[in-house]
C-alpha cells in the first residue's frame, strides 16, 4: 500500500502484569512515542478482534493498560498473554492535557474502571504535589473486591486527598461505603470559581456526579468529562462512536463539560 | 468532446475496457428481490450496455463498489499478518447525479475524517465515474432539494437512446477510443422537479432532540436497518476477527456494514447500549443527515435519493420526517 | 311434473337440495381468483333464476340457490361466459360444468398478493385444474404459497405448500441476524450463526423464506427453482378425519401433476363400485388397499428433482369413530 495502513497494529512487550482482581489486569506494555492520560489503544488480538483500552498510566517507554475481562477480546488475552506480546495501534484521542489543571484545586472523581483514564492525572499530581492547589480523588467501585490500584492508593494517600468508597460493602470491610456524590459536599473547596472537576465513569454515575458538581457552584467551563463509546477504528471512519457532529475517537474521549453536555447519544 | 455512436460500437468499447477495466452497473438481478417472483436491482459486473438498468432506479447504491459490503483488511497465519491484496483492475461505475454527489460524502468521511483509509483510498484512486442521466423524477426523489439533481464531475456521461449512444467525455481514454466517432453535443439529462420536496432548518434547537416527535417512530421502525444499507452515505462498519473453522491457526480481519439502526451497533464492552430505543435511532440517523454531518463539513450528507423511503418494509418516510423537523423548529422559531 | 335425473343433475354441478323443485347452481373458480367482471354475471343468475342470494362456498366457489330445476337450461346458458373466461375444460360447450366430483381447484392468495407466498398458487392450481378436470371422481386438491398453509392444505386429499430453497450470499451478508431471529421466531430455528457468517441447517428448513424476506442487504435470495412440499391424503369426515402428510419435500411441478394424474387411474382401478353412489373416497381406497400398493401407482413414471426428499410409507393418525 503506497499510503500507511493505520489498522496495522505494532508489536508492544509486555513488561508487566498486575493483577487487580480475578478480572481486571494492568498489562505494562513497551511504547515510547508520546501518549496522554485519557488517550487509547486498540489492543489487537489476531483472529480474535479489537478493544478499546485507555492508558492507565504513562512510564519511561512503557504504557500501562488495564484491562477488563468483559469480551471476547479480552477474555483471549488474560487466557494467553503468557505469549509476552500484545499487538497495539494507537494511541488515539486527545486524551487529558494536564496543563489545564496545574495549580488549580481539583476533584478527580472516577467509577469503577472510569479510574484508568484518569489514573496518569493522579499518578502526576502525586509526584507533583506542588503543582496542585489541592487535590482530592473520590473513587468509587461496586465492590471492595472490584476495587483497582490498590498499591497505587496506599501511594496517593500520602500526598493527596483520596476517598474510596464502595457500593456494597462486604464483611471484613472496613473502608468507606455509598455513592460518590455523597462525598462531593463535604469537600472543601477555596476557590470555586477556578476549581477543576474530573469526571469519569459509567453515564449514569457521570450525570449525577456532574450534577453534584454544578450544586456545589463549579463552573461547567472548569468540569472535564472522558466518554466511553463504541469503537471500531479508532480514527474516525467506523462511525460508532459519533455523537451528534462529534467523533469521540478523534475529538474525545475527553470534553470539557461546556462541549460534552450537549452530546446526546 | 461528446460524441454519437451506435450500441455496437458501445459494446466494442466495453470489450476493450474490461481488458483493464471492472464495470460496474446498476443490474437487474430477476428473482433476486425480497419476495417470490420479484426483482432487484442493484450494482453488479457487466460486459454489454444491454445488462445496465436504466428505466429504474436501484435499490441499492454504488457505495458497495468502493465499500464492500465485507472487505477482508489482513489474513493472519502464525506468525504473519498480511494486508489483503487491492483488485488487480481498475473499475468503471455507472452512476446517477445523487449518488456522484454521495461520492462526495463518501470521500469526506474516508479520506478527510481522521487519517486516510487505504483501503477506501486504493479503490477509489482507481475507478472511473461515468453518469447516468434522469429524464423524470422517480418516485421518492428529493435530490432537486438536496441540489444534488445534477453534476459535472464525472469521467463520462452516458445516455442510451432507442439507436444511438450518446456520450460526453471528460476522460483522455475515451476520447481517444472514440477519435474515430462524430462529434455531437451532449448534455446530460438532468431533472429539475420532483414529487416530492423537504426543507431543512438552518439549525435545529436541543429542543427537536427531545420531541415526542420521535416516539411515533420507536413504534413503527423494526430497525432492520434497510435505509442505512442502502443509503449511498452511510458510511460505518463493524470489524470481524476470525479464524477459520477448518484452520485455527489461520483466519482474517475484515469490516462489515454496520447500521446504527440495528441492534448492538451502540454495544459496548461490559453491555451497555446507548440507544435501545428505535425513535432516538431515527433521530440519530435524521440529525446525521440533515445537521451534525453539515456542522462538521459544511455540506449536507443527505443526497436525496430517496431509496431509504423506498425500501422501508413500515413505509418510514425519511422525507417526510425532514419536513416534520423542519414545521417543528418553525414552530418553536415562531 | 318434475321427472329428475339426479345422479346426471349433480354430476353438471347443481344439488339436490332440501327444497322440492330447487336446485342451487356451484360454479368453479380454480385457484379463487376472477376478474370483477365476472360477479355481475353471477348476479345476473342469482337475480334471474336464483333467490338473489349468492353462497361463497368454502372451497372458493360460488353456489346460487333457489334455482328452479325446469331453468337449469337457461343457467348453463348464463354460466357459459363464465366457464369459457376462466378456461374451465367443458365436454359439451353450452351444457355448464360437465362434472362434479374433482372439485374446484383451491388456492390461497399466493405470490400474486402475500409477500410470504413462495410461488403463484393461482397460477399452478389453474394448471392443475386444466390437468384433473372434468372427472366424476372425488379429489380435492388445494395450493397454499407457504408453510402457514392458510388455504388448509392439509385437510386435502392433495396439499401442495410452497418452498424456497435460500441461497446465501456470505459476501453480502452484515451478520445482522435478522434471519436467525425470524427463523427462530417464526418458523423452526434453523439458522446459526458461525464466525459472523450464517449456517443453514439444511435438515430442519422447512423452506419457508422468513431468511430471503427479512434479509435487508439481499444476502439472502430465492432459489431459481420453485419447490413444493406435497402432503396426501388429509380430509374431514365421519369415520376418520385426519390431517394430510408429508409425501414429498422439496418435489416440483412436474412430478406432482403426474402423481395427481396417476391416483386418478388407481382410483379408478380400485374404487369400491358398490358404495352408495360409486363414490368411495381415495384415502379409505388407500387404508383399504394399502400404501405401497398407492405409492405403485402414484410413482409410474414419475422423475424426481435431485432435492426431492420421499417420505414413504406414509401413517396418518386422527380419530377413529368406527
Amino acid at each position: 500500500m503506497t499510503t500507511t495502513n493505520p489498522y496495522t497494529p505494532f508489536l508492544s512487550e509486555i513488561k508487566a502484569v498486575i493483577k487487580h482482581t480475578d478480572i481486571e489486569y494492568t498489562f505494562r506494555m513497551t511504547f515510547s512515542g508520546d501518549a496522554k492520560p485519557g488517550q487509547f489503544f486498540e489492543v489487537s488480538l489476531p483472529k480474535f478482534g479489537e478493544a478499546p483500552i485507555s492508558i492507565s498510566g504513562i512510564g519511561e517507554n512503557t504504557v500501562d493498560l488495564t484491562i477488563r475481562r468483559v469480551g471476547k477480546v479480552t477474555a483471549e488475552i488474560f487466557e494467553n498473554y503468557v505469549g509476552d506480546s500484545l499487538f497495539l495501534r494507537g494511541p488515539y484521542g486527545n486524551g487529558f492535557s494536564i496543563d489545564n489543571y496545574i495549580d488549580k484545586e481539583i476533584i478527580l472523581i472516577a467509577g469503577g474502571t472510569g479510574l484508568s483514564p484518569v489514573k496518569g492525572i493522579t499518578d502526576y499530581f502525586s509526584a507533583h504535589p506542588k503543582k496542585t492547589k489541592g487535590f482530592t480523588l473520590i473513587a468509587g467501585f461496586k465492590s471492595p473486591n472490584d476495587v483497582l490500584f490498590k498499591a497505587d492508593f496506599e501511594k496517593w494517600k500520602k500526598n493527596l486527598n483520596v476517598i474510596l468508597t464502595v457500593d456494597t460493602p462486604i464483611d471484613g470491610y472496613c473502608g468507606k461505603s455509598g455513592m460518590v456524590t455523597e462525598y462531593i459536599p463535604s469537600i472543601p473547596v477555596k476557590n470555586i470559581d477556578d476549581a477543576i472537576g474530573i469526571v469519569v465513569g459509567p453515564p449514569m454515575m457521570m450525570k449525577c456526579t456532574i450534577d453534584e458538581l454544578l450544586k456545589k457552584g463549579f463552573k461547567e467551563a472548569n468540569i472535564w468529562i472522558s466518554q466511553e463509546r463504541k469503537m471500531c477504528c479508532g480514527i474516525g471512519k467506523c462511525g460508532h462512536c459519533k455523537i451528534d457532529d462529534t467523533y469521540i475517537c478523534l475529538d474525545g474521549p475527553v470534553f470539557n463539560y461546556t462541549k460534552g453536555k450537549f452530546l446526546k447519544d | 468532446m461528446g460524441y454519437q455512436i451506435n450500441k455496437t460500437k458501445m459494446n466494442t468499447l466495453f470489450t476493450d475496457l474490461l481488458e483493464n477495466y471492472t464495470i460496474y452497473a446498476p443490474k437487474r438481478f430477476v428473482g433476486g428481490g425480497t419476495f417470490a417472483d420479484t426483482d432487484c436491482i442493484r450494482y453488479g459486473e457487466i460486459s454489454t450496455l444491454e445488462e445496465i438498468e436504466f428505466s429504474e432506479k436501484s435499490d441499492y447504491s454504488f457505495k458497495e463498489v468502493l465499500l464492500p459490503i465485507s472487505e477482508t483488511l489482513f489474513y493472519f497465519t502464525e506468525a504473519v499478518m498480511k494486508e489483503s491484496d487491492p483488485p488487480l483492475k481498475e473499475a468503471i461505475v455507472f452512476l446517477r447525479s445523487c449518488d456522484l454527489h454521495s461520492l462526495n460524502r463518501l470521500d469526506t468521511i474516508y479520506l478527510k475524517n481522521g487519517p486516510v483509509d487505504p483501503y477506501y483510498k486504493r479503490l477509489r484512486d482507481h475507478t472511473h465515474f461515468i453518469l447516468m442521466g434522469c429524464e423524470n423524477t422517480f418516485e421518492n426523489c428529493f435530490c432537486v432539494s438536496m441540489g444534488t439533481n445534477q453534476s459535472t464531475n464525472y469521467d463520462a456521461y452516458i445516455k442510451v437512446t432507442a439507436e444511438e449512444v450518446l456520450i460526453d467525455s471528460h476522460w483522455n481514454l475515451l476520447d481517444q477510443a472514440l477519435a474515430n466517432a462524430q462529434p455531437f453535443t451532449v448534455v446530460p439529462d438532468s431533472v429539475s422537479i420532483n414529487n416530492i420536496s423537504v426543507e431543512i432548518p438552518e439549525s435545529i434547537p436541543q429542543s427537536v432532540f427531545d420531541s415526542t416527535l420521535w416516539d411515533d417512530y420507536t413504534a413503527r421502525c423494526i430497525a432492520c436497518g434497510r435505509c442505512t444499507f442502502v443509503c449511498p452515505t452511510c458510511t460505518c462498519f463493524t470489524m470481524q476477527d476470525l479464524f477459520y473453522s477448518d484452520n485455527g491457526k489461520a483466519g482474517e480481519r475484515r469490516r462489515v456494514w454496520a447500521s446504527c439502526q440495528v441492534d448492538g451497533y451502540t454495544d459496548v464492552a461490559g453491555g451497555h447500549a446507548f440507544r435501545e430505543n428505535k425513535g432516538q435511532r431515527m433521530r440519530f440517523k435524521v440529525m446525521h443527515k440533515i445537521s451534525d454531518y453539515k456542522k462538521r463539513f459544511d455540506n449536507q450528507m443527505c443526497t436525496g435519493c430517496g431509496r431509504c423511503d423506498d425500501i422501508c418494509p413500515e413505509y418510514i418516510s425519511f422525507s417526510n420526517c425532514i419536513n416534520k423537523v423542519n414545521a417543528l423548529v418553525k414552530e418553536e422559531n415562531r | 311434473m318434475l321427472d329428475l335425473n339426479t345422479k346426471k343433475i349433480k354430476k353438471n354441478a347443481y344439488r339436490i337440495t332440501k327444497v322440492r323443485g330447487e336446485t342451487a347452481s356451484r360454479i368453479r373458480i380454480p385457484g379463487g381468483l376472477l376478474t370483477a367482471d365476472l360477479l355481475p354475471k353471477i348476479q345476473e343468475i342469482a337475480e334471474t333464476y336464483g333467490n338473489g342470494r349468492i353462497h361463497l362456498t368454502t372451497r372458493q366457489g360460488f353456489e346460487i340457490p333457489g334455482i328452479r330445476y325446469e331453468d337449469m337450461d337457461a343457467v348453463n346458458t348464463l354460466l357459459q361466459p363464465i366457464i369459457d373466461q376462466l378456461e374451465i375444460n367443458q365436454v359439451i360447450p353450452g351444457k355448464g360444468y360437465t362434472a362434479s366430483g374433482t372439485r374446484n381447484v383451491s388456492a390461497c392468495i399466493g405470490s400474486n398478493t402475500c409477500p410470504f407466498a413462495n410461488y403463484n398458487t393461482t397460477d399452478f392450481a389453474k394448471k392443475m385444474e386444466k390437468e384433473i378436470f372434468p372427472n366424476d371422481l372425488h379429489f380435492k386438491v388445494a395450493f397454499t404459497g407457504c408453510a402457514n398453509d392458510c388455504i388448509k392444505t392439509r385437510m386435502h386429499d392433495f396439499g401442495i405448500i410452497g418452498m424456497t430453497e435460500p441461497q446465501y450470499d456470505k459476501d453480502r451478508c452484515v451478520n445482522c441476524q435478522a434471519c436467525v431471529k425470524a427463523c427462530k421466531q417464526k418458523s423452526v430455528d434453523a439458522l446459526s450463526v458461525e464466525n459472523y457468517k450464517i449456517v443453514r441447517d439444511a435438515a430442519k428448513c422447512v423452506g419457508c423464506g422468513e431468511c430471503v424476506i427479512n434479509c435487508p442487504t439481499r444476502a439472502w435470495t430465492r432459489s431459481t427453482k420453485k419447490y413444493y412440499r406435497l402432503v396426501i391424503m388429509g380430509r374431514t369426515g365421519k369415520r376418520n378425519p385426519r390431517l394430510a402428510e408429508d409425501y414429498l419435500v422439496w418435489t416440483d411441478e412436474a412430478a406432482i401433476i403426474k402423481i395427481v394424474k396417476n391416483t386418478y387411474k388407481f382410483v379408478k382401478e380400485y374404487i369400491d363400485t358398490t358404495a352408495p353412489g360409486g363414490k368411495e373416497h381415495i384415502g379409505y381406497i388407500i387404508d383399504r388397499v394399502g400404501f405401497k400398493e398407492f405409492e405403485k401407482w402414484a410413482l409410474d413414471g414419475v422423475e424426481f428433482d435431485e432435492k426431492t426428499i420421499v417420505k414413504g410409507p406414509v401413517y396418518w393418525s386422527g380419530p377413529h369413530y368406527d
